[in-house]
Formats: C-alpha cells, sequence, structure tokens
C-alpha cells in the first residue's frame, strides 16, 4: 500500500495559521473561550496543525479543565514532538498539566 | 323671604344630586383611570413583545487558495442581503459583482465575542477559486476573511411575529421625521390627542365624501394596537382617548415613540407579520434602520398607514406616491432640505426581497433543539429573542441536501418497484457531515422530506449498520493480527443458543487466505466473523463500546456482520476517531446562546475523548482506504473522487440498508438509503449510498485539501510477501508496503520464496540482521 503524497500548497494551512496567532493572543488577554472558539476554527482548517492543539491546551489549563487539556497535549506531541523548537515546550505543558493535578 | 327659602330649599336638593353625580362620575372616572393606568403599567413594565429566537449557521472563512467559485459566493452574498450595484460599492451591503471579482462592502460582523465594523473588500477569482482578498483603497491583503452567519431559522411562538427591536437612540433623525411626517406631525406638541388634527382630517373625509385621513395621533395609535381589539366603536374610541391620555401622563414621549416604533404592523412576508420599524428595514431594504437613507425613510413610514397597500412589493408606483408625499411633508415641517428632497424624490425605490423567511436544515434545527430544551424551555426559545450559533456550513447543507435527493431519484428510475405513491411510504435516505476532529456537525439531511416525515433518521432512527460495523471488529484485532496477517476465508458454522448459524459471503468467492487489508477493503464476511471469534466476541463489544455507541451490542457472532443496530450520528462519531488520531469527538451542533443584550447564557466547546491509540487509528484509517483503492468503494473514482479517502460500505440482510461512510483528515461524511419499514431497496452501499457520498464531496470542493493523515512516529512502513504476509525476500514475486504498529512489525521472512542458493539466503540474513536493528 502506498500512502498518499502531500499536496504540495496547503492554502488552508496558511489561513489556519493566522487563526492560530489570533487564538494565542486571546489567550494573551485572559480571554480562553473566545480563544477556543477561534482556535477550533483553526483545527478545522488543518487539523494536523499541532500549534493549535498546544493552544488549546493552554486554554483548557487556563479554565481549569485538566482532562481536555491533557488530552489536546497529547495530540501536540503528536504533531509536534519531532520539531525541536516545540518538544520542549510540549513537554513542558504536559509537567505543568500534571502538576496542577496534584495541587 | 319665604319664597327665597322655598326656592333655596327647591334648588338644593338638585344642585345636590349634580354634585354628587359630578362626585360619583369622578370617582368613576379616578378609578377608571387608576385601572387603565396599572394595565398600562403591567404591560409596558413588563416583556412587550414575544421575539422569536434566531438560530444562525456558522460563520463563513474565506481566504486565498480556497477552492470556493464566484457564483457560490455570489450566492451566499445574496442569502445575507447584500444588494447589487452598478458602481462602487459605498455602503455596507452594497456588492459589484464582476467575471473575475466580487466587491463589496462588508455587513458589520456580530458574533458571539467578536464584533467587527464593516468594511470594503475585493475578491478576486481564477479557475481555482479565490486568488486573492485585497481591501481596495490601500491594496492591503487580507489573509482570512470572516463572513457573517446566515440566519437558518426562527423559532417562532403561536404568534408569528417577527420584530428587530431598536432603541430610539439608534433611530436616525430622519426616519423618526418621516414617520412623523406620515403619521402625526404634532407629536411633540400635543398631550395625546390632537385636536387640530381630528378637524384638520374631518374636513379631509367630509371633501372627499370618504374616510381618507385618520385623526389618530402616535399615542392613540399605540393605544389602540396595545390594548384594544380592532372594531371600530363609540365605547372602544372613548377608551383609545382615555388610554391616551394617561399613556402621556405616564411616559415621556421618547419612549412613546420607541414603543410605537417597535410595535407598528409594516408588513407581511408569507404567514409571518413584519413588526417594527426595525425589522422592516431590514425586510425591505436589507440594511439596519440606522443605514436607511432619506427616501428610504419615507417609503417605510409611508407603509403605516397601509403596510400591504402601499407595499413596494405589491404596488411599486403606488409606494413610490405615498413615499413622496412623505418627503414634501417633511419639507413643510422643516425636516429636510431643498436639496434633500430634490435628490430623495430622484432616487428610485430600490428594495432587496421579498425574500422569504429562512427555514433551513429542518432536521438539524430539530436536533438543535431538542437539546436546547434541556437547558431552556419551549416558550423562552419562541419569545425570548435569543440568538442562536450553531456549528451548520449552510453551503454543506444545501449540498447534502440537493445530493440526497438527487441520488434517491436516480435509484427510483433504475429501479421502478422502488416507487411509492404515499409520500409517508417513499423510498428515504439521510445524510450527517462532520468535522472529524472537532466534531462539528457541518450539515444534517434526516429525511426526504420534513414536511412529510419528521423523523429524524441520523439522530432518531436505529438501523443495523451491516458492514459499516466491521472496522470495530478488525481495530480490535490488531492487538493480535496486522493489517499482513493472512486470514481463513473458509465458511465455518457457529452455535448461538443451541441454534446452528452459518455465514456466507456476499459474493461467491474463491476459498483461500485473504490479508487483513484486503479482507478488509473487499469486506469479507467469513474473515470477519472468524477475526470477530478470534479476538473474543465480550472484546468487540468492549471497544465498540468506547466509541460512543449507545445502543446494545448483543455478543453475537453476527454482530461482526452489523447485526446489532445503531443510531447513524453514532456511527458516524465513531468513524470520526479513525480520522482523528484515535479521538472520538462530541457531536457540536450548539455553539454559542446569546441573549437581546449580547449576553453570552450558554457556550458549547469541543470536547474530546481519546478511545483507541493514534497509531491503530492511522492504521485503520491506511486500510479502509484500501476499500477505496481496491476494494467495495473503488467506484468512488469514477464519480471524480480523486483525493485520498477512506470509507466502509454497508449492506444489511436482504438489501434492508446501504450504507456509506466516507472521510478525509477534513471532512467525514455518512449516508444511509433504506426504507422505513425495512422493505429491500435491492442495492448495496456502493450502489446506493456511494453515488450521494461523491456528489456531495464534488459540490463542496471547498473542504477538500487533498491532504492525508500524517503517520504517527510508532506507525513503521515494511515490505512484505503479500503471499506469505511475511518480511519480503528477493524471490518474493508480489512484494508489497505495509503499515505495521512498531511493536507488530513482522520478523520472519518469508519462506514461500526462499532465496534457492547459498549466497542469495547468506544476503538476505545480512539485510534481516541490519533491519531487524
Amino acid at each position: 500500500v502506498r500512502e498518499p503524497e502531500r499536496p504540495q500548497r496547503n492554502p488552508g494551512a496558511v489561513a489556519s495559521l493566522q487563526l492560530t496567532e489570533q487564538g494565542k493572543m486571546l489567550l494573551k488577554k485572559g480571554e480562553p473561550d473566545a480563544a477556543i472558539s477561534i482556535l477550533e476554527r483553526a483545527v478545522n482548517l488543518n487539523p494536523s496543525n499541532g500549534q493549535n492543539y498546544y493552544y488549546l491546551a493552554e486554554a483548557w489549563l487556563f479554565k481549569g479543565e485538566r482532562d481536555q487539556a491533557d488530552e489536546f497535549n497529547r495530540l501536540a506531541e503528536l504533531y509536534l514532538g519531532t520539531q525541536p523548537d516545540w518538544a520542549g515546550r510540549v513537554r513542558e505543558q504536559k509537567d505543568r498539566i500534571r502538576g496542577s493535578r496534584r495541587q | 323671604m319665604r319664597k327665597k327659602s322655598y326656592k333655596g330649599r327647591a334648588r338644593a336638593p338638585w344642585l345636590r344630586a349634580l354634585a354628587l353625580a359630578f362626585v360619583l362620575v369622578g370617582v368613576g372616572l379616578t378609578l377608571y383611570g387608576w385601572f387603565l393606568s396599572t394595565q398600562i403599567e403591567k404591560r409596558f413594565s413588563g416583556r412587550r413583545w414575544s421575539i422569536p429566537s434566531r438560530v444562525f449557521s456558522d460563520s463563513a472563512l474565506l481566504y486565498p487558495g480556497q477552492p470556493m467559485g464566484l457564483s457560490a459566493l455570489r450566492e451566499k452574498l445574496h442569502r445575507l442581503g447584500y444588494r447589487e450595484v452598478s458602481g462602487e460599492p459605498r455602503r455596507k451591503g452594497d456588492l459589484r459583482a464582476t467575471p473575475h471579482a466580487l466587491d463589496l462592502y462588508l455587513h458589520d460582523l456580530v458574533v458571539p465575542s467578536r464584533r467587527r465594523e464593516g468594511f470594503r473588500v475585493k475578491i478576486l477569482f481564477d479557475r481555482e477559486g479565490i486568488r486573492s482578498i485585497v481591501r481596495p483603497v490601500r491594496n492591503d491583503p487580507v489573509p482570512i476573511l470572516e463572513i457573517e452567519p446566515e440566519e437558518v431559522m426562527l423559532l417562532f411562538g403561536a404568534e408569528r411575529e417577527r420584530r428587530e427591536l431598536v432603541s430610539i437612540d439608534r433611530v436616525p433623525a430622519h426616519l423618526i421625521h418621516a414617520v412623523l411626517a406620515a403619521e402625526d406631525s404634532r407629536f411633540y406638541r400635543h398631550k395625546g390627542l390632537d385636536l387640530r388634527g381630528i378637524i384638520r382630517a374631518l374636513y379631509a373625509d367630509l371633501r372627499q365624501g370618504a374616510f381618507v385621513q385618520g385623526g389618530s395621533t402616535i399615542t392613540q395609535q399605540l393605544a389602540k394596537n396595545y390594548f384594544l381589539s380592532p372594531e371600530k366603536t363609540f365605547s372602544r374610541k372613548v377608551k383609545e382617548l382615555f388610554l391616551s391620555l394617561i399613556v402621556e401622563a405616564m411616559y415621556d414621549k421618547d419612549d412613546i415613540l420607541e414603543i410605537y416604533l417597535n410595535e407598528i404592523y409594516l408588513g407581511q412576508n408569507g404567514s409571518v407579520s413584519v413588526n417594527g420599524v426595525g425589522e422592516a428595514s431590514r425586510f425591505y431594504f436589507g440594511r439596519p434602520v440606522a443605514e436607511l437613507s432619506v427616501a428610504e425613510a419615507a417609503a417605510l413610514a409611508g407603509l403605516i398607514r397601509g403596510p400591504n397597500a402601499y407595499s413596494p412589493f405589491v404596488d411599486k408606483e403606488r409606494a413610490l406616491k405615498r413615499r413622496d408625499s412623505v418627503l414634501r411633508t417633511m419639507r413643510r415641517n422643516g425636516w429636510i432640505s431643498q436639496e434633500a428632497l430634490r435628490s430623495s424624490l430622484a432616487s428610485p425605490l430600490k428594495t432587496v426581497g421579498p425574500k422569504p423567511y429562512a427555514r433551513n436544515a429542518p432536521y438539524f434545527v430539530d436536533y438543535l433543539t431538542s437539546q436546547l430544551e434541556t437547558l431552556y424551555p419551549r416558550e423562552a426559545l419562541s419569545s425570548l429573542g435569543l440568538s442562536i450559533y450553531t456549528t451548520l456550513d449552510v453551503e454543506v447543507q444545501k449540498a447534502a441536501e440537493k445530493a440526497l435527493a438527487r441520488g434517491l431519484a436516480r435509484l427510483e428510475r433504475s429501479n421502478p418497484s422502488l416507487v411509492r405513491s404515499e409520500p409517508e411510504r417513499k423510498l428515504q435516505g439521510a445524510v450527517v457531515v462532520m468535522h472529524p476532529k472537532t466534531g462539528y456537525i457541518l450539515a444534517m439531511v434526516g429525511g426526504r422530506n420534513h414536511a412529510v416525515s419528521q423523523f429524524n433518521r441520523i439522530t432518531q432512527a436505529r438501523r443495523q449498520p451491516g458492514s459499516a460495523f466491521k472496522p470495530f471488529v478488525y481495530l480490535c484485532a490488531l492487538d493480535r493480527f496486522t493489517p499482513a496477517s493472512l486470514l481463513p476465508n473458509k465458511p465455518k458454522s457457529y452455535e448461538i443458543e443451541g441454534k446452528v448459524w452459518q455465514p456466507r459471503n456476499d459474493e461467491p468467492m474463491t476459498e483461500g487466505p485473504l490479508r487483513m487489508r484486503e479482507a478488509l477493503a473487499r469486506s469479507v464476511n467469513l474473515v470477519a466473523v472468524d477475526l470477530a471469534m478470534q479476538t473474543g466476541l465480550d472484546r468487540v463489544v468492549k471497544t465498540a463500546e468506547a466509541f460512543g455507541f449507545s445502543t446494545p451490542l448483543h455478543p453475537y457472532p453476527s454482530l461482526s456482520l452489523g447485526a446489532s443496530e445503531v443510531i447513524p450520528l453514532e456511527l458516524a462519531r465513531a468513524y470520526c476517531a479513525f480520522a482523528a488520531d484515535g479521538v472520538l469527538p462530541y457531536p457540536l451542533s450548539l455553539k454559542e446562546v446569546v441573549d437581546e443584550q449580547g449576553r453570552t447564557l450558554e457556550r458549547k466547546h469541543m470536547s474530546i475523548q481519546r478511545v483507541t491509540s493514534p497509531e491503530k487509528a492511522f492504521i485503520m484509517s491506511s486500510m479502509l482506504r484500501s476499500v477505496v483503492t481496491e476494494g467495495t468503494g473503488k467506484s468512488l473514482a469514477k464519480y471524480g473522487i480523486t483525493f485520498p479517502v477512506a470509507a466502509k460500505t454497508g449492506t444489511t440482510n436482504g438489501f434492508k440498508d446501504a450504507w456509506f461512510v466516507g472521510y478525509t483528515p477534513d471532512i467525514l461524511a455518512l449516508v444511509w438509503v433504506g426504507f422505513d419499514d425495512g422493505t429491500p431497496i435491492q442495492a448495496s452501499g456502493s450502489k446506493a449510498a456511494l453515488p450521494i457520498w461523491a456528489d456531495l464531496l464534488n459540490a463542496i470542493p471547498q473542504y477538500v485539501s487533498g491532504g492525508w493523515l500524517e503517520m504517527p512516529p510508532n506507525v513503521v512502513k515494511e515490505t512484505v510477501c503479500s503471499l506469505s504476509g511475511k518480511r519480503a525476500v528477493n524471490g518474493c514475486p508480489n512484494p508489497i508496503e505495509e503499515v505495521f504498529l512498531r511493536e507488530s512489525v513482522p520478523t520472519e521472512y518469508c519462506r514461500l520464496h526462499q532465496p534457492t542458493n547459498s549466497i542469495q539466503r547468506f544476503i538476505e540474513g545480512i539485510k534481516g540482521l541490519f533491519k531487524g536493528s
């Protein structure tokens, strides 16, 4: 079986990154619900953009929903785990989620 | 003196009686006035109107490179009330279309937690779709553009009135003046009754010999509309006068005018009445009151006297004359300049409709309402004017409805025995479309005709899934087998509760082992049953239950062939987990509920739960892709589906149900076809449901990225012999690349095609050593 090639260009991925940035800004402003709404749309546009899962995990952690934060962190790990600049952040996030469970 | 005293005595009782009568009338009037004032207070201080809640779709996102055509977007913009103009778009809602571009002035975007002022934007198209989006003034590129949600449906109560409330502060002065000019020029100068107005009206009526002018003030009209029945009697008129005086005493002029502007009846749209200037402004001119021109305001005010007689949709000439008359009165009162009068009189009467009020996606709305009713009473939904934002995509919904209608009609044409004359017995079908990762429900068609049957076959039906259930058996078996494992394809008998059951394949095929991938692709029954028995039926049930099936799954061998009934939405949701790295999403239809003041009352986000590993989910998707490339779904290519798709067909015993569930990383759709009473449709899933799926996906290119799932790190590729399922050696005639869980990669080499001489055996051995490391 041959796994399909990735398409050369994915305009949805570019648009998705725009939304990721917006979601990130909303998180910074302390608006997790608005950030989640935007990041969900970003996931719909490009389901393999791991950054969206990372920030979704942050938003859920912000809201104190550790189970959801954990699920999204695992997805972030799946997509970003091999990217050197992200792998550490994802691990650190996992530790924070675990830490918040212990508290 | 006596005479005088006699006279005094004679007059006294009469005077006393008169005085008493006055006192009694006075007390009576006071009590009546007090009674009326409590009625007014009660009516005006509480909730004044029942406002239907509005259900909205999700907003649309546009971006360069998106495969969306100009005509599809133009149609959407028309639905959103954009008006075509020939010149440059200058006002919000203006749209200019050229062969390769749409130039528009966006409406304001008002969605929960976001508000954006409208601005001008130009969308350029090429053969692929949207080429670029720019702001024309400075040519700034717009990387992503959000277009406002579409109104899907109104949740009416018994009144069937539509009204958009506006505050007096947001009503432009020229609209207020137009209304005063049309109905009550001296409104701010009288105390509820206008004697001058009454005399003028009487004079006009006498001169014309007919009732041509009403003398009622705005306050009287309000009193009449709010508190009185429509019949014309003397007592009702007296009551109207009393009410007007009391209303004027209790409220200030602006309050009265605001209530009036929101109350007045201004037309009819089918069975729904259009009330208030806010609603009428959108109905006739497609814009909010704040954006009405002087001429449009005059036309709207002119309607009050006879909304249907002066409707521009009924008689444009008459509406124009009435508008001009209002404009002249405005000028006479000094409310507009001579120049404004001249330009307004010269402007054409341009309207946007009539556009029937939306009643889209009825099955989706029913499903949504059933969820909302767990949060709010039904009465609240039809009266509190809530805005309900959903996940619905109107384009996908329309494509799904069209694909289903066409597909069922095609089936009936190809097999006339499926045709039924009674509407409620007709061949049925259902479609649901979801985002597999987030669980957003993009479209839901629960049946062929909602007017005939409101039974939602996506959320309420329980049907056998047939072979569409097999992936859950195969998933469970991945703990012991790999896609390359050779599985027996031989008839066997099973004893169930003392009875012998002998499954058969749907089509005759040569006996002999099949690779797991091949068996799933070709939907081989004997392999599926054997696999379930080897894996353990209880384990299969447990695995499937984790995927969210709420209907009972019975641990019989026939479970592997989809004998236990499922709810179609739950089946679609379960498949989402294969497309979403083993994560099961909650099927989401409601996103947010907002009250009239814009406060969020309820908010729902995507919610996910891991049900299998990303590695197993990927391998399942890989095997389900073979259904399309070499198995029962191969005909998808014939319908123009060339991008990577994973799918499964399903056909139940005696052809009672036909299924097709297919997905890409971006979208998942499930199609079911069958009769409600279980009459056979004499067609398989690939014949009856697959073409509908293909038709649907072809109609929504904006959802097709052409991409495929990313291979998780713990999935590895290995070349195996297609005949032995073991690692391929040089002599294997048909080596194939296969995907494996890292821990399940075959370690043994093919023994069927061993190298014949010792040198080859040595080379293979060395290769094996390196691969093993």
